[in-house]
């Protein structure tokens, strides 16, 4: 049992050792939905991601936001926000009729 | 769909009442119903872009007045909100064009703080998540989907993005364009685009972590 612990302490430093720091784990995280990685830094993120799950959780909940963010715009229907006023309509109205009159 | 608006999309008698005929060119007697049917739509979407009334709309109506003038490219009515809403975000990008040349669309210092606050500073665990402070388990996330109030979260977190870092992102993420694309529109270098799609993806997952995720789902 005090062996296997040896062991795994042995194998996260080693891993932490080897792979890139949290901090850089979160940037290649958001780089990777922008360019492709190289397969050796792919390797290396998986690597991290056996011994850390904040990063785990970190590159999954940000593919999902990325994966559904194009629902955002359509959301405009729902929104909290007023649309145009009343006056705004008139306004828009007008301003197209005056400006297509000419052309008539 | 309100009583006005119904009125307002009740076709006028000289429309060619045969399917097979083909889609009338838009009218004069058009904008009018536009701008009752999708004016609030369309107001709404460029507004949440520009974050500004004014040139929501006046975005509003050069996308009325180029649909006028475009009109033999339209086929159908029953697109025509897409189509106007495809307009609107040409429009909505010649802004971004000219605003882009006039001042710089960079933001490096927004979240800088924020961003190295969540690791450790230092030791041997250097730059590791401060584990309080990382990202925590997310709860059934794709039950989410279908809230009402998990997308108005989501909006309202977005919308607290400063302003040059949310167009980035609404460009980037809800419109999907490539980010050489968005970096030729908006006259920014790649790598200024990544950060600032970085720390704005940082910023509102810890949002969404904090004002919906983290929270018990009575309390939602």
């Amino acid at each position: 049992m005090k062996l296997f612990a040896l062991l795994k302490t042995r194998f996260v430093v080693w891993v932490w050792n080897h792979t890139p720091t949290c901090a850089e784990m979160s940037r290649l995280t958001s780089r990777a939905l922008e360019q492709p990685l190289s397969l050796r830094m792919r390797v290396k993120m998986r690597l991290h991601f056996v011994i850390c799950a904040w990063c785990r959780r970190y590159f999954e909940q940000l593919n999902f936001l990325h994966e559904h963010a194009p629902r955002l715009g359509v959301q405009f229907e729902t929104a909290a926000v007023r649309g145009l006023s009343p006056d705004a309509k008139q306004r828009i109205k007008a301003g197209v009729r005056k400006n297509l009159t000419p052309a008539l | 769909m309100s009583v006005e608006s119904q009125i307002a999309a009740v076709p006028m008698p000289e429309l060619p009442a045969s399917p097979a005929s083909p889609a009338p060119a838009p009218r004069l007697s058009d904008p009018e119903r536009w701008v009752d049917e999708h004016g609030d739509y369309l107001f709404k979407y460029a507004l949440s872009r520009l974050r500004d009334p004014v040139k929501a709309e006046d975005a509003v109506q050069e996308t009325f007045l180029a649909a006028l003038k475009g009109g033999k490219d339209f086929e159908g009515r029953s697109a025509e909100k897409s189509w106007l809403v495809g307009i609107l975000k040409n429009k909505i990008c010649d802004h971004y064009r000219k605003a882009g040349r006039e001042t710089s669309f960079t933001d490096l210092e927004f979240y800088k703080d924020e961003e190295s606050d969540r690791f450790i500073p230092d030791g041997p665990f250097k730059d590791g998540w401060i584990h309080e402070l990382g990202p925590q388990e997310w709860n059934s996330p794709g039950a989410s989907l279908d809230s009402e109030v998990f997308w108005q979260t989501y909006r309202d977190c977005s919308n607290k993005l400063p302003k040059n870092v949310a167009t980035v992102f609404n460009l980037r993420e809800v419109d999907g364009i490539e980010s050489k694309e968005i970096c030729a529109m908006l006259n920014i270098s790649e790598n200024n685009l990544w950060v600032m799609l970085h720390r704005a993806r940082m910023a509102l997952r810890r949002c969404l972590e904090t004002n919906w995720f983290g929270k018990p789902e009575g309390t939602r």
